[in-house]
């Protein structure tokens, strides 16, 4: 494949793009926090990736990291300030949130757009590099090699940029809960529907899966114990 | 790509598969194949400009095929090549009440055929038979003041694309008429497929660019090919060295090249019979037991597979007398052509030989003359 790429063979793209146009869309997204600008993103990716074609080593494996690279550099051109992105993101997750519950949205998908909010908050929280690398390998399923090859750095320059990521998104979740066991003090529960939801699902995805934490079943407990009452239920 | 090295255990992989579990979705429908027809023609667009700026330098390095309908004088197949191009790329397509019309000559569906059996036993023998009618054959001397006038019968099909939309077309059968004088510096072509008004259009040299480029074997005029040597085994080592970077492999360009001289120049008497010698040669080369010219006439083909493209060209032949009646080039393997378009059974081009004479002037044909 990387043969018939570098040799700028016409069907090795039309394969590549089957292959992989759904997984640069995605990080397109998580990077640019609006599918429409995505689906640009991923457009362009592959005319980038057909420009340089002849810049692809003759070994290595999937050209799936080379591809991501590019889209990282083609959507670090559409929001070349992190406060563009943020406030991108601020207003995707909004959007998600306020989408009005009707009686037959499915619980589940009630849960998703949360999720989708709480994924979109807290990538807007990082600083650039830090969202690219937690993209592509949370987002994508990158290791530390492929990170690196697809960002050109060192692997090195990977690993501490995630666990410095992950630090900031772990602190973020334990802020904002923080905030919600203050709001269900002041019995505000009801009227920060949003935040709590965002509280939640954020430490549950940062917080629970690490194992032997105290307290840790008490907490999500709680988080289980706050969704009904945001979907309604009670 | 598994996420799992020793650096990242399962705990944090779950992590992130979590935070971002609604953030993975499928392109809206139709968009991942909009977008991949739009890159095929972008590509296709980028390679085509890649390889019309390389004929105005060096030689072409790039799959003989675009020369095939192009024109013996360079001149002139740089604009040809540039509208076939244009065409392909849907950049000056116009369409009215859904047909596309290209130079006055309307474009129909995709050609397509039943692929003949082919089979490499009995080539030498079929080769040399037609060498021996070749040299029969009456192949009058192309005097100065004279011209070679060929005509034929040609079509081809081509991948079209009208708002992002590809699909297969083709440019019906037509009349195609060259002249040429035995130097090369006089001629003139009427081609609908390639002229923009029915009058046709001039050869002669120089060109609007004052250049007088020197006849070779991919544009031989009358006198270089009396002048080429008849020996088969020097024909093809010099057809090799000629040809050296053009095509998709020295063997396929090989046989495009002798393909080409069949097709569009008037041989003579020995050189013709040398071709076919020469074209034995060539390894790879089958005979087909059964394949139909432009003109709808059945005959036996001599053919050589491209294994690049999947096409294979085929020589056209009487199958009694084994005079030439034209050629055709099919897809019989894979798919080519933008998004595979181009399926197993496409006729990509077709020929057939009408008429070939030696008249006295330019646009007089043989009847006319007496």
């Amino acid at each position: 494949m990387r043969t018939r790429v570098r040799a700028g063979d016409p069907s090795a793209f039309a394969e590549l793009f089957d292959a992989y146009a759904r997984a640069v869309y995605n990080h397109a997204f998580r990077l640019t926090a609006d599918w429409s600008t995505a689906e640009d993103v991923m457009a362009a990716t592959f005319m980038e990736a057909w420009r340089l074609r002849d810049k692809v080593d003759e070994e290595g494996g999937s050209l799936r990291p080379w591809l991501l690279g590019i889209a990282t550099n083609t959507a670090r051109n559409q929001y070349r300030s992190s406060r563009r992105y943020r406030a991108a993101a601020q207003a995707a997750a909004a959007a998600e949130l306020s989408v009005p519950d009707h009686a037959e949205e499915v619980a589940d998908r009630i849960d998703g757009r949360q999720r989708l909010a709480t994924a979109l908050t807290a990538l807007a929280k990082l600083r650039r590099p830090e969202r690219e690398v937690i993209a592509l390998c949370l987002g994508e399923g990158l290791d530390y090699e492929a990170a690196a090859e697809a960002l050109g750095i060192p692997v090195g320059t990977v690993a501490s940029r995630l666990s410095r990521a992950r630090r900031k998104l772990r602190k973020l979740a334990e802020a904002s809960e923080e905030e919600q066991q203050r709001a269900i003090g002041a019995g505000q529960l009801a009227g920060d529907r949003p935040s709590a939801a965002l509280a939640g699902n954020l430490r549950e995805s940062l917080v629970k899966r690490e194992g032997g934490r105290p307290g840790r079943q008490t907490r999500g407990d709680h988080a289980h114990a706050i969704r009904p009452a945001q979907e309604g239920n009670r | 790509m598994n996420a799992n090295t020793s650096r990242q255990n399962a705990a944090a992989w779950e992590e992130g598969a979590q935070l971002f579990d609604r953030t993975t979705r499928d392109l809206p429908p139709g968009r991942h194949q909009f977008h991949k027809e739009r890159m095929m023609a972008q590509i296709h667009e980028t390679r085509q400009a890649e390889q019309t700026g390389n004929d105005r330098g060096a030689r072409r390095t790039t799959p003989a095929r675009t020369r095939r309908f192009g024109l013996p004088r360079p001149a002139i197949t740089l604009p040809a090549l540039a509208a076939t191009v244009a065409v392909a790329i849907g950049a000056v397509v116009v369409t009215s009440g859904g047909e596309a019309r290209q130079g006055g000559l309307a474009t129909g569906p995709a050609l397509t055929t039943t692929v003949g059996v082919a089979s490499s036993e009995g080539v030498p023998q079929l080769l040399d038979e037609i060498a021996l009618a070749a040299a029969d054959g009456k192949h009058p001397v192309a005097g100065p003041g004279q011209y070679v006038y060929i005509e034929s019968k040609v079509a081809e099909t081509f991948v079209r694309t009208v708002n992002d939309k590809s699909s297969l077309a083709s440019h019906a059968l037509h009349t195609r008429q060259v002249w040429k004088s035995p130097d090369g510096t006089k001629g003139w072509l009427i081609d609908p497929a390639v002229n923009d008004s029915p009058e046709g259009e001039t050869l002669s040299l120089p060109d609007e660019q004052g250049n007088t480029p020197r006849a070779d074997l991919n544009s031989p005029s009358y006198d270089y090919l009396a002048k080429l040597t008849t020996d088969p085994d020097k024909l093809l080592a010099k057809i090799y060295k000629e040809t050296e970077g053009q095509g998709n492999t020295p063997d396929q360009q090989a046989f495009t090249t002798i393909g080409d001289l069949l097709r569009q120049s008037y041989p003579p008497g020995e050189l013709y019979s040398a071709l076919f010698k020469t074209a034995a040669k060539i390894p790879g080369v089958v005979m087909v037991d059964d394949a139909v010219d432009a003109a709808g006439r059945h005959g036996v083909a001599v053919a050589r597979l491209d294994e690049t493209s999947g096409q294979r060209e085929e020589w056209i032949f009487d199958k009694k007398t084994h005079v030439f009646l034209g050629d055709r080039t099919v897809q019989v393997k894979g798919t080519s052509g933008e998004d595979g378009l181009i399926k197993p059974g496409t006729v990509v081009a077709t020929s057939a030989i009408v008429k070939r004479a030696i008249v006295d002037g330019i646009k007089e044909t043989p009847s006319q003359a007496g």
